[in-house]
């Protein structure tokens, strides 16, 4: 296959962008450790049935069982195994937080480019539009609409989060693709007969990519969090346990009492120690691919 | 501050008020018909009562009969009826209201002060030990779910040292001998749940106010200010801080709408009687009269807030006026 050779050059310039990239990161302590911790938890979530010594959905001894040799994390209130459950959770929340990301990424970017671009009555209608979304409270929201859209679905989750998350990119791409398209380059690229979308398909959105990139990341975190939250209110999937959806079990079916009066500690401390430990190890990626897309921060 | 420019975000606001409001009316109308769930949950209520309530709260209107009335309503303080609650909405509210303005006030402003001197100082000594520890561990912290933190303060305050009560707002059927009593009591219930708040945020905001902060000490005043030999305090107070606070206050106003996520999942954990549990009732018992004041209360507090940070923000930067 042959490229045509504005192409080749676009994918020379991307490959020192990233090689050099790749250098600030590489010796970007914080987020290294970062990336690691996401790795492991991605290793975790891949290899879930090879890792768990149990199957998570079945009941494997007795109740609410400490934690002991046979049972790393001791059992719950069915007499599930908690860390097979924890391993498998990883799968669920980790694939929430990606899909979500990648859809909220999409929407914000497309919505943010026509916005932009085009301006006048579109830009007009799709900002108040984003408006709405951000004056009204977020969970609020999300739990009204995972509830209008028949809660205890998967993808139901990511539809509400994407719903919601969208329109904070969208404000940020808008606002480049403003200053973008009066530069030279586009006006030049107008003037040999180009059309609108190759316009912002070719030379504006190159533009606006990295920043997005660096955002996905950040995208991740809020929608991992979104769904935590969610299943936490027991708007989950309950065939798709995730480390919120434990945590509710937790609260409603009594991790506090149902053990002679006495709380599972192994119940409700590791689920939200792995959100939270992900979850930082996403913000850690994420400032170090802001200090390479914004080299005005390299300087602190 | 021109008047005009008042006026000018005035209006923006309202158009943009009023676009929420439709936006809250006809997603309520989405969730179902909140009379017809009541006799699902109990067969006996006769057909013709089901159907007078609904004559009575304007159901059997045409939806944009039904739309007019709520804009009408809306401006009159008049909500409707809660099913669930089998009482006004306002009454139901006005209840609930309280708790939540109490709990996320006093958590905004302890967690402000908080922010703002963390953040300040690890900006001052950025670099050090210090800095390194508390803005990892305010990420750390950012990164933990409310609910979860509120659940661990649980496990260890309450369980395995039970210096504070498990749930409620005020010891049940007590009465209060005086206000002093009746304070106590309050700050003993609200300490676990306005932990959770407060810690949560000083992790969000304080690293907000540590970049803000840093930004501003590569200015060249600070520079001056350090070359006239002013002692490094009044530098950072008086020179660096001032200046940095002005993004603050606009993350401090745009924070009430994140706060409401905040008090729901925090009033869920601790059982407390706020609105913020009260919305996700409404939403789960299809209740709209209630959801739609609920979520009504709410926008409004948020575009109040956003009002203000304009304004302050126009106030204190003078900047922003001429653009």
């Amino acid at each position: 296959m042959k490229l045509p050779q504005a192409w080749k050059d676009r994918f020379r310039i991307w490959k020192e962008k990233f090689q050099s990239g790749m250098f600030i990161f590489i010796h970007n302590k914080a987020g290294m450790l970062g990336l690691t911790i996401v790795s492991i938890f991605v290793i975790m979530a891949i290899f879930a049935p090879f890792i768990a010594p149990y199957n998570p959905y079945k009941r494997v001894d007795d109740f609410l069982l400490p934690p002991s040799s046979e049972h790393l994390l001791g059992t719950n209130d069915i007499g599930q195994d908690i860390f097979s459950e924890l391993i498998y959770g990883a799968r669920v929340s980790l694939l929430v937080g990606l899909l979500a990301s990648i859809c909220v990424v999409s929407v914000g970017t497309v919505i943010g480019l026509i916005s932009g671009y085009y301006g006048g009555m579109v830009d007009e209608i799709l900002m108040r539009v984003c408006d709405i979304v951000l004056v009204l409270p977020t969970l609020p929201l999300m739990i009204l609409l995972a509830s209008l859209l028949g809660t205890g679905k998967f993808y139901v989750l990511i539809l509400a989060i994407t719903l919601t998350s969208w329109p904070g990119l969208a404000r940020l791409v808008r606002s480049m693709t403003l200053s973008l398209k009066e530069r030279a380059f586009v006006e030049a690229a107008r003037a040999i007969g180009a059309t609108d979308p190759h316009i912002m398909v070719n030379h504006i959105l190159p533009n606006v990519l990295p920043l997005v990139i660096s955002s996905a990341v950040y995208q991740a975190a809020g929608a991992m969090m979104a769904e935590a939250s969610l299943s936490f209110l027991g708007l989950g999937d309950p065939s798709h346990k995730s480390w919120g959806m434990m945590l509710h079990y937790a609260q409603t079916t009594g991790g506090w009492w149902a053990n002679k009066g006495k709380p599972c500690w192994w119940w409700i401390i590791p689920p939200g120690l792995c959100i939270a430990t992900f979850v930082t190890g996403l913000m850690l990626v994420g400032q170090a691919l802001e200090l390479i897309v914004n080299p005005r921060l390299r300087r602190r | 501050m021109r008047l005009s420019f008042i006026a000018l975000r005035s209006l923006s606001l309202f158009i943009t008020f009023l676009l929420v409001m439709s936006a809250i009316f006809f997603l309520a109308r989405a969730t179902g018909d909140p009379f017809a769930e009541l006799i699902e949950q109990d067969p006996r209520i006769p057909k013709s009562a089901v159907e007078r309530l609904r004559a009575r709260w304007g159901l059997d209107k045409p939806l944009i009969w039904q739309y007019v009335d709520f804009v009408k309503s809306m401006f009159q303080g008049e909500f409707g009826y809660s099913v669930n609650y089998l009482q006004p909405v306002f009454d139901v509210i006005k209840q609930k209201l309280p708790w939540t303005l109490f709990l996320l006030t006093t958590s905004i402003i302890i967690s402000t002060i908080g922010a703002v001197l963390l953040g300040a100082y690890t900006a001052w000594r950025r670099g050090s030990r210090f800095d390194l520890i508390a803005t990892n561990l305010a990420l750390f912290v950012r990164s933990t779910p409310h609910f979860w933190l509120g659940m661990v303060l649980m496990l260890v305050f309450a369980f395995y040292f039970p210096i504070f009560p498990l749930f409620g707002a005020l010891t049940p059927g007590v009465k209060h001998s005086s206000t002093f009593e009746f304070i106590k009591d309050l700050l003993w219930h609200a300490a676990l749940p306005l932990t959770t708040l407060v810690v949560r945020q000083i992790g969000m905001y304080m690293l907000y106010m540590r970049s803000a902060t840093l930004e501003v000490l590569g200015e060249d005043f600070i520079v001056t200010a350090k070359a006239k030999g002013l002692a490094e305090r009044k530098v950072l107070f008086r020179h660096a801080v001032r200046n940095s606070l002005l993004p603050m206050v606009t993350v401090t106003a745009l924070r009430f709408g994140f706060m409401v996520n905040g008090a729901i999942l925090t009033e869920t954990v601790f059982s407390y009687p706020g609105t913020g549990r009260l919305i996700y009732e409404a939403i789960i018992n299809s209740d709209y009269f209630l959801l739609q004041g609920a979520f009504f209360i709410t926008s409004v507090c948020v575009l109040i807030a956003n009002l203000i940070a304009d304004l302050l923000y126009a106030y204190l930067d003078p900047r922003v006026r001429v653009g």
